[in-house]
């Protein structure tokens, strides 16, 4: 066991975490934050993917260890019904951006890395960008559709 | 002969707020998806859980000498190691059988017992303080094994003098079939031409984003077991996890919450779900499994891996005569509860004449058992493997004879005006538009620009295929379909029960689940509509046994036909009963009570009304003042069952432009067309993404997707996502959609299913464009999926080098 440091959407926890526990059981069992969610656990399908000081990355390809001292972003912290969604999740909702909303939560923290490296991505930019993540619903039409929608509400607000 | 004289059934359904009709209304599902905040089997925690884990055969095929689990035992954390002998007694193994007379068995131990027969069936059972140690223990069990050769091959399994595959075999087969209808030797004959080919489908799953997932608590107080599952079918599986544990149904409670797709996967009942609550009722402590993408991948179910020999009599002018149909299903090691492993074998020898006028058909196969995993249902069962079969011979047919294959097939479709058709395959097709849908879809995709775009661009070097494939389906399939394979559950109807409180608002509940369709929104709309009440009104409940009627669940795209049907025909009668007591309050009489926004009111007096709310007051906390003979209930139910006919059969048309490779056999889509028409549409949204989706898991089909075998070792090839190769965002282009909406004649609404057609007919039209565009290299016959780079490339080799066989018809 050894003790970690890191701040959870925001707070700052201290942990005590087994060195081969993953950040995914870590996030999921540990924190209770069941948001984020396994899909392949050998790192090939995004379901699992959370923000870690501000990147994207794929939970279950990492050790709990590995993120002591960062900060740790997860589906609950990017907003909430009713009032505090984020553009992004209000893109999904929107457009028909998800059936089952099993990868959802790693499309959209995904798609948040996407937007904030490249505010008007073109379909190919996004297609690209979102390859790494499976959705086996949706046929990625209205994912595509989802992203423009968060862009175009991000551009809103800066203009 | 079958009673059709009730073509048209009229339900007596009014709609008060037709704008709730084919409205695209938000999903209700999405603000809890969206935030995390959905609640899937995996995500359920109980106070004293433990964790399982399954040790899988590593072989085939052999017999289990020992199961050592001692060392397992010993190690910390771990609260006990189950293997088959442990189970043999307190659980029946899964027999799942179909009633033809050519049916052989198969049973099948819910944890393995004297011999093993795929890569991945579960021996034994570890369950300990979390799933980490779980693991440990898993690898420290012992396994000896002395190894069988393996039947990795349906020729193998079709050999006369193969050993018996399970107990008392005769033959290799679970099931051969056949059927005829009409002269199909003299349209033979007389036909100017015939034509014979091979079509392969490869096995291939349906791999949803969530695997299989199972948590199981028993409550001391009532020895309720509790089973949290990830399934399609909620009140199945109460009924197949009672039977096979040996606990009364009344004592087992089935929960199903969020579910992360489903896809026809986890509509069957396995060893599984019947294992985790063994273990919970042994221990008398909840326990929790959640499947890996390993076990996904090779343990939970496989499904297509068709071969289908058809050969087709036709004319000169292109008129399709007759066809014989020989299916060839790789069923693998066992049959699957409750659809048996006469499922793909039964539907597609069935489905395979399509939606085109032949004069008689044979259709004939087999399931033939093999040491894989055992073969279940998956989005589009048969259809897909039949559609591309079929569709690639009519492509070959309008080849030879130098035909537009638009042209060959319109004129070889059933007309509109001929339906019901009863199928030389045994279906009854309600309605249809197969060639409205054709015109449209040349009119949207505008097919004869994208031919001289074609030409243009192989004068550039490039290699690009237009292919079309053209189908209908049987969705929502009526008790016919069961009766006639003989399952255990046969299949037919589905309940609802609507309840309106004391503030007038409306929870609906119902047995068909959603994996993603969005039935909490669609179903609502439903009722919404013939309430005339706010769609925030009406909540939508389903997947726990306790609270949703008995039905039979969510699969064969019947939700929308079955449980939306049963809801609209609740619903119908309860509105007649506010109706009336409507007319009480307004002292008209029933006839005169219009119902408008949520208001009853006398026809041509809109000044006097009562509001629906008001009525469910007084029903619920006044009734002293309901008229004589009402009681105070505003409750009701419904079954709705889906007669006449064979089911409600939807069609499609499909049409996809591709780019092939030349150096490397790569396949590229570019442009992708459906028309689709599954009746009148709920809510449009929803429909699209559902062949959206559709479309896309064929594209996966069409090009990526295999589960492939080692053949002489067994082993499964495809066993993580690196080797399973499912499409992404790159590999699925923008759909382009539109819609017919010709009613069935029967369903309440005329609603028809909607889930499957996506699927169902893009490897046909793949196959047809990649056909269509290796033609610029010469005589390709393009006959067996999926079309990877290297199968492509290959094709490409073989025509460049002129040893290509062409397709050539028999002279006559």
């Amino acid at each position: 066991m050894r003790e970690i440091e890191i701040t959870v959407n925001g707070e700052r926890r201290r942990e005590a975490v087994e060195d081969r526990r993953l950040l995914l059981d870590f996030i999921r069992e540990d924190l209770c934050l069941t948001g984020t969610h396994a899909g392949c656990e050998h790192g090939a399908c995004g379901a699992c993917t959370v923000l870690l000081d501000g990147q994207a990355v794929r939970s279950c390809l990492m050790f709990a260890a590995q993120a002591d001292g960062s900060e740790l972003t997860t589906i609950e912290g990017v907003g909430s019904y009713p009032d505090r969604l984020h553009p992004v999740q209000e893109g999904f909702w929107e457009e028909h951006g998800l059936q089952c909303g099993y990868c959802t939560p790693g499309m959209i923290m995904a798609s948040i890395d996407l937007l904030a490296e490249n505010p008007s991505p073109s379909d190919e930019e996004i297609r690209e960008r979102l390859a790494g993540n499976i959705c086996r619903c949706t046929g990625y039409v209205n994912i595509v559709r989802a992203v423009h929608h968060a862009a175009a509400a991000g551009r809103e607000d800066q203009s | 002969m079958r009673d059709l004289s009730a073509y048209s059934v009229d339900h007596g359904i009014e709609i008060a707020s037709p704008n709730m009709l084919g409205a695209s209304v938000k999903r209700v599902e999405d603000p809890r998806l969206i935030g995390g905040h959905g609640r899937y089997v995996t995500d359920v925690e109980r106070p004293g859980m433990l964790h399982a884990t399954f040790v899988r055969s590593p072989e085939a095929h052999a017999l289990i000498r020992a199961v050592d689990t001692t060392a397992a035992r010993e190690l910390p954390g771990v609260v006990a190691v189950f293997t088959g002998e442990d189970l043999r007694e307190a659980t029946s193994a899964i027999r799942a059988d179909a009633g033809y007379p050519t049916w052989q068995t198969s049973a099948r131990p819910i944890l393995a017992v004297d011999r093993v027969r795929f890569v991945g069936e579960p021996m034994a059972m570890v369950v300990a303080v979390d799933r980490y140690v779980a693991e440990d223990a898993a690898s420290l069990v012992m396994l000896d094994l002395e190894s069988l050769p393996p039947i990795m091959t349906v020729d193998q399994g079709l050999a006369p003098d193969v050993e018996p595959f399970h107990d008392g075999w005769e033959t290799g087969c679970y099931v051969t079939r056949s059927k005829e209808s009409g002269d199909v030797d003299g349209l033979f004959a007389q036909a100017d031409h015939t034509l014979k080919l091979r079509m392969t489908t490869q096995r291939y799953a349906a791999v949803p984003m969530e695997g299989r997932a199972v948590v199981a608590e028993l409550d001391p107080h009532d020895e309720v077991l509790t089973i949290w599952d990830s399934t399609q079918v909620p009140h199945l599986a109460r009924t197949g996890i009672s039977q096979h544990l040996g606990h009364p149904e009344h004592r087992v409670r089935i929960i199903a919450p969020d579910v992360g797709g489903g896809f026809g996967l986890k509509c069957m009942v396995f060893p599984e779900e019947i294992a985790i609550p063994f273990a919970a009722r042994a221990l008398r402590r909840p326990v929790k499994w959640v499947e890996d993408r390993v076990e996904n991948l090779t343990a939970s179910a496989h499904a297509r891996d068709a071969r289908d020999d058809l050969e087709i009599a036709f004319n000169d002018d292109g008129e399709l005569l007759a066809l014989k149909a020989h299916v060839v299903i790789d069923s693998g090691a066992y049959s699957v509860w409750p659809y048996t492993a006469s499922m793909e074998l039964g539907t597609a020898v069935n489905q395979m004449p399509g939606p085109y006028r032949f004069r008689a058909y044979r259709g004939e196969g087999a399931a033939v058992a093999t040491n894989k995993t055992p073969h279940g249902p998956f989005r589009g069962v048969s259809r897909v493997a039949a559609t591309f079969a079929l569709e690639r011979v009519v492509d070959e047919v309008a080849r030879f004879l130098d035909m537009d294959p638009i042209e060959l097939r319109k004129r070889n479709l059933i007309r509109s005006d001929e339906f019901p058709w009863e199928s030389p395959g045994g279906y009854v097709f309600d309605s249809g538009s197969y060639i409205e849908s054709l015109e449209k879809l040349a009119e949207m995709s505008d097919v004869a620009e994208l031919r001289r775009r074609q030409r243009d661009l192989r004068e550039q070097g490039r290699y690009i295929g237009i292919g079309v494939s053209c189908f209908n389906e049987q969705t929502a399939h009526s008790f016919a379909e069961y009766a006639e394979r003989g399952t255990p559950v046969v299949v037919g109807y589905d309940k609802a029960h609507v309840r309106m409180d004391a503030d007038g608002k409306v929870t609906v509940f119902v047995d068909t689940h959603a994996q993603g369709q969005g039935h909490e929104t669609s179903y609502a709309q439903l009722v919404a509509a013939q309430l005339s009440i706010p769609f925030e009104d009406v909540r939508v409940s389903f997947g726990d046994t306790e609270t949703a009627p008995a039905g039979m669940g969510t699969f064969a795209s019947r939700s929308m036909a079955m449980g939306g049907g049963s809801i609209q025909l609740a619903t119908r009668d309860l509105k007649a009963k506010l109706v009336r007591l409507a007319a009480h309050m307004l002292e008209a009489s029933p006839e005169d009570v219009e119902l408008r926004e949520g208001m009853f009111f006398p026809a041509g007096a809109p000044a006097r009304s009562v509001s629906v709310r008001e009525i469910a007051r007084m029903v619920h906390l006044q009734s002293n003042k309901l008229p004589p003979g009402e009681d105070p209930l505003l409750e009701t139910s419904y079954s709705y069952r889906g007669d006449p006919g064979t089911g409600t059969f939807p069609n499609c048309a499909q049409l996809v432009v591709v780019d092939v490779d030349p150096d490397t056999g790569k396949v590229t889509l570019l442009d992708y067309f459906v028309v689709e028409d599954c009746g009148p549409v709920i809510n449009p949204m929803l429909v699209e993404g559902q062949i959206h989706g559709g479309v896309a898991q064929g594209i996966g089909g069409a090009l990526f997707e295999h589960s492939l075998y080692d053949e002489e070792s067994g082993q499964p090839l495809a066993t993580t996502f690196l080797d399973y190769l499912m499409p992404g965002a790159t590999d699925v282009p923008d759909i382009r959609l539109e819609h017919l909406y010709t009613p069935s004649p029967w369903t309440p609404g005329g609603v028809k299913g909607a889930a499957e057609a996506g699927t169902t007919g893009s490897p046909a039209a793949i196959a047809n464009a990649v056909a269509d565009a290796l033609r610029g290299f010469g005589d390709v016959l393009v006959d067996e999926l999926p079309l990877t780079p290297e199968r492509v490339y290959a094709h490409i080799l073989a025509a460049r080098a002129a040893q290509a066989t062409p397709a050539t018809p028999d002279p006559r």
